[in-house]
């Protein structure tokens, strides 16, 4: 067995160790996509314009797939600040000689077709993250090491954020807590991130929020005073005082009756309460008007209820009427009659919703969920720890894109803007999930080579 | 299996955040899952209907209105059919051809028709290009129509009134349902743009003859165009109405009106076998074609009221009308016989109060039958007090006066019938002789309608039987099965003794042999009446004439007044001629021996 095993072309080993059913999961997403692109294109007029773009996006995505398929993904493993230099540079251009699309200047225009850089970005910021983490997962214990992946993610993300992308961004942060989280980072560590995280941007978002619905709390005058903190002054000053008090208060009653609870914890606390609100103060001020103004959309479509408010509704009626079995490939009603907007794009999932009923589309998420859940296996499988992390990276950013994309077409998250990938028309969007594929596959089929 | 190169322990370190990490997807993956289940299978019957509803719209198809007939069967409202040519922007092109818009121009000639298909067109929707069309122009478009594409020509039903002044107020007219209508009505199946009956049977039989309407439902996309028809849906005609009306006689009524000295009046007949209502005018009349057009507004401005149903709307005092009410109750109350004799010196005074009549030289001695002949009223005067208020309101209830006769109609008046208590309660004062020297000739506080006093002479007439007044015999749906059968319904009775009902038919004869009514006798048949001059304090008396013929074998009872029209037996009673004349088929003699008519003024 050995020695036919050995006497086998590499080809062939390659064949045989190939996660087939990961290969036919993908190729059923890919092929439910082009039908829901069809199907979604038809009352435009000229729906095979639109699926011979996507068909050349797969082909494009599908070279690139084995491409990477056949790479040693172990090829990515060293060159970390190439790589962050290279999607920085990326990002950078883009602001310089990128084409504006719905105000936001993120497209390449090549004429015939325009990419995203930011689609492929998000790949190489998986490699770079598992890279450094691969390399530095011993220091990852100490808190201030912990900088420097998150300068890594802030560093993109900001650079983003300036076209500006708010949705692009969303799945940058599960991404780079979950990696952290598998390479080994204090848990708590973590936890106090994301609060410190929350604090920072929640209090700026909080406060364009009620600058929206000046009726929302403030009825009432406790409320009146919270919604005046988060201007600054000293209205919060005052309420980080009572709160940094309270807590001390807390512990030293704690104390009393003889639970101990290291003092060091309270300090914390209180200090990324303090550091976070001092800091929403520098986001706040960071934020210009126009990002401010696409900011309150994105939190609240209601403010614009032709826009994304309307399209949620009209989501969730298509959704809905589907029911057990819906009303037939090509025959939806709010989508062929367009109530259903951007339907070949960010709601394509609607689509399958409504034309193909609960059975089909319950099949749809369960194949999206085998896609993550073969990538969790490839991480397991995998035979390093970089592999191991980028393939975690990969199926989270599959998992979050997903998640995030359907909970907006469901009404369970504001309107983000985010594609279905494999399944929405987007050509960036298909080529670069399709080579994150290709390099699960390349951590695949290396995983018994020692 | 391990990482290549490192220590066992940091895989498996490795592997327990890689289980929470699954577990994290799996959780919420059953989070969206479940969502999706909440949306596509809880609530997807929800979600169906309201996509139905967004993409179709309905144009409504309006249900014709059912008919109505006459006695005789003639169609009194029917409905014409219009042709209406509309435009339909199901697939097409993006800009209207040339071609077509030269070849409806030619046919519609009206520049509006193209500018309101043009804008069909960009905006997508379904166009009424052009209602009533000639037939000319229907088959000029249905000989086009491949040519034309999208242009269709659709049947509507219109109602048509043939009799609009004759019989205005028996049917009323329709139109639009109103705001606040709708909020009380929608529950009965009612809906904004609705036609509505408005008085008469129109009104009174609404939901029957109503119809169910019908429709277009046709497919709206996103923008609001409409892209196909989905289904038609026939509207059904209403269940049609036979009312009981001559219309000849009702025709004769209504012109004879029209021309009467103030053109204000109503005439009631009634078959006193039945309750059957032949006649209903009032007058002036209105035309409700012109229900549905501004030009209707002339005749909520008008200063007479053509839109007042003086038949059952109006209150007048009875006059003396009433005297058949006093004569009866004293009769029937033994309060006097028929040789009981008073002298009637032009005026009566009682107190000190002077009572006139209405023959200023006065009648001399009479007695009952003569005093009832000539409408003398100071004999009246005395029987009435002899009567008593009580005996008076008692036969005045009798009659059914006091009371609405549920005739087919709208807001019909009740009336009023005084009494002592009435009075006491009303007006807190004390009921005195002249309250009833007043009522016995029908003035005072006794107020009635025209149909209240038919319904009176119809059981005069008929011997004491009261019949419930009706205009409808019977209701029959669109495939002429009879839904409904009106019945002629005893009400109840006025039990009068035998020789006080042959003494009053006598009298009633009298009246127009050698009393006041003159003016209605015919050598033919014997007319019955009474007539009436009803002082009012707004102007000119009013004219009453209350009668039935033939007398002997009563075939209809009538009531004619002539607002503000002067002398019952010098008004009311010709035109009540002309009427019979119709009935009976006999020209109207012009040169008939009218007597004492001229001076003829009876109170």
């Amino acid at each position: 067995m050995a020695m036919n095993f050995e006497n086998k072309s590499s080809l062939n080993r390659f064949i045989q160790n190939i996660d087939w059913i990961l290969v036919a999961t993908v190729a059923f997403l890919v092929a439910t996509g082009l039908v829901a692109v069809y199907s979604a294109t038809l009352h435009y007029g000229s729906p095979g314009k639109f699926v011979a773009t996507q068909v050349a996006a797969v082909i494009i995505g599908f070279v690139g797939l084995l491409f990477f398929a056949i790479v040693n993904y172990q090829f990515f493993k060293q060159p970390t600040w190439v790589l962050y230099a290279l999607s920085s540079l990326f990002l950078l251009s883009v602001l310089f000689f990128g084409t504006t699309i719905r105000g936001t200047k993120g497209w390449f225009n090549f004429g015939y077709f325009s990419f995203q850089p930011v689609e492929v970005v998000k790949i190489i910021f998986i490699l770079v993250l598992a890279g450094y983490l691969d390399k530095n997962w011993r220091e990852m214990k100490y808190l201030p090491k912990i900088a420097i992946p998150v300068l890594l993610l802030l560093g993109q993300v900001g650079l983003v954020l300036m076209q500006p992308d708010f949705s692009s961004t969303l799945v940058f942060f599960p991404v780079t807590i979950i990696l952290l989280f598998a390479a080994g980072v204090e848990p708590l560590y973590l936890i106090a991130m994301m609060l410190f995280g929350s604090i920072a941007v929640g209090i700026p978002l909080f406060a364009t929020f009620l600058k929206l619905q000046p009726g929302f709390l403030g009825a009432h005058h406790y409320f009146a005073y919270f919604v005046k903190a988060t201007r600054g002054g000293w209205p919060a000053f005052n309420i980080l005082v009572a709160v940094t008090g309270s807590l001390f208060l807390f512990w030293w009653l704690l104390n009393k009756f003889r639970v101990k609870i290291p003092f060091v914890y309270f300090v914390t606390l209180a200090a990324i309460i303090i550091g976070g609100s001092l800091s929403s103060a520098v986001v706040q001020k960071s934020l210009k008007e126009y990002q401010r103004k696409r900011l309150i959309v994105f939190l609240n479509p209601e403010a614009d209820p032709l826009g994304s408010g309307y399209n949620i509704i009209q989501s969730k009626i298509a959704i809905g009427s589907g029911r057990f079995v819906g009303k037939g490939l090509f025959s939806g009603t709010q989508s062929q009659l367009g109530f259903l907007p951007e339907q070949h794009t960010d709601f394509v999932f609607s689509l399958i919703g409504e034309e193909t009923g609960y059975f089909f589309t319950q099949l749809v998420l369960l194949a999206y969920f085998i896609l993550i859940w073969r990538g969790m296996v490839i991480a397991r499988e995998s035979r390093d720890r970089f592999g191991s992390l980028a393939a975690v990276g990969i199926s989270t950013m599959f998992a979050f894109y997903g998640v995030i994309n359907i909970g907006m077409v469901m009404g369970l998250m504001p309107a983000t803007g985010l594609p279905m990938p494999l399944l929405s028309y987007g050509g960036s969007c298909m080529v670069s999930a399709l080579w994150a594929i290709g390099i699960l596959f390349s951590i695949h089929v290396r995983r018994f080579t020692h | 299996m391990v990482w290549q190169q490192e220590h066992r322990l940091s895989y498996e370190d490795f592997l327990e955040k890689y289980q929470f990490i699954i577990y994290l997807f799996i959780l919420l993956f059953l989070f969206v899952s479940l969502r999706l289940f909440h949306l596509q299978v809880i609530r997807g019957n929800y979600y169906r209907t309201i996509s139905e509803q967004q993409r179709t719209q309905i144009i409504l198809e309006r249900a014709p209105r059912g008919i109505i007939y006459s006695a005789g069967g003639e169609v009194i409202v029917g409905n014409k059919t219009s042709y209406v040519a509309l435009f339909y922007p199901f697939t097409q092109e993006a800009t209207p051809p040339k071609t077509t818009l030269d070849r409806l121009g030619r046919i519609l000639k009206e520049k509006k028709v193209i500018n309101s298909l043009v804008k069909g067109w960009r905006s997508g929707q379904v166009v009424r290009l052009a209602e009533d069309l000639t037939r000319q122009e229907m088959f000029s478009l249905l000989e086009q129509r491949l040519m034309i594409p999208g242009i269709s020509v659709v049947k509507e039903a219109r109602r048509e009134y043939a009799y609009p002044e004759a019989v205005s107020h028996l049917v009323g007219y329709i139109n639009e349902i109103t705001r606040r209508e709708l909020d009380s009505m929608s529950e009965e199946g009612y809906r904004s743009g609705d036609w509505m009956g408005r008085g008469g049977l129109e009104q009174f039989y609404d939901p029957k003859i109503r119809g169910t309407d019908g429709g277009w439902q046709i497919e709206v996309d996103a923008m609001g165009h409409q892209t196909r028809l989905v289904r038609h849906v026939r509207s059904t005609i209403g269940n049609s109405l036979y009312t009981t009306i001559n219309l000849k006689l009702q025709e004769v009524a209504a012109s004879a009106l029209a021309k009467s000295p103030t053109g204000r009046g109503a005439v009631v007949g009634v078959d006193p076998r039945n309750g059957e209502v032949r006649i209903l005018v009032s007058s002036p009349g209105f035309d409700p074609n012109l229900a549905v057009t501004g030009e209707f507004t002339q005749f909520l401005k008008r200063k007479d009221l053509p839109l007042f149903n003086r038949t059952m709307q109006a209150l007048y005092p009875p006059g003396s009308t009433f005297k058949i009410v006093t004569m009866a109750a004293a009769l029937a109350g033994n309060k006097a016989s028929l040789s009981q004799v008073y002298n009637c010196q032009g005026s009566f005074k009682y107190g000190n109060k002077t009572f006139k009549c209405w023959e200023k030289k006065g009648h001399g001695r009479l007695n009952m039958t003569q005093a009832f002949a000539k409408s003398c009223n100071v004999y009246f005067y005395q029987l009435a007090l002899k009567v008593g208020p009580e005996l008076l309101e008692k036969y005045s209830r009798d009659f059914r006066l006091g009371e609405p006769t549920g005739l087919e109609g709208y807001s019909e008046k009740a009336g009023l019938v005084p009494s002592p208590e009435w009075k006491k309660e009303k007006l807190r004062d004390s009921w005195h002789p002249g309250d009833t020297i007043n009522m016995g000739i029908g003035q005072g506080a006794l107020w009635v309608t025209p149909a209240q006093m038919a319904s009176l002479i119809s059981t005069v007439a008929n011997g004491g039987t009261v019949f419930k007044l009706h205009l409808v015999s019977k209701i029959v749906n669109q495939s002429n099965e009879t839904v409904a059968r009106f019945r002629p319904q005893r009400t109840g009775m006025v039990n009068l003794p035998g020789d006080v009902w042959a003494n009053l038919h006598f009298a009633l004869k009298e009246v127009v042999k050698n009393g006041t009514a003159g003016a209605c006798n015919f050598k033919e048949f014997e007319v019955a009446g009474k007539t009436g001059t009803a002082q009012n304090p707004h102007g000119k008396d009013h004219a009453w004439f209350v009668s039935y013929a033939p007398a002997d074998d009563p075939q209809l009872a009538l009531v004619v007044i002539v607002e503000n029209g002067g002398s019952g037996g010098g008004v009311a009673a010709p035109l009540a001629r002309e009427i019979y004349a119709e009935m009976f088929n006999k020209k109207i003699e012009k040169d008939v021996k009218i007597e004492g008519v001229e001076k003829a003024s009876d109170e």
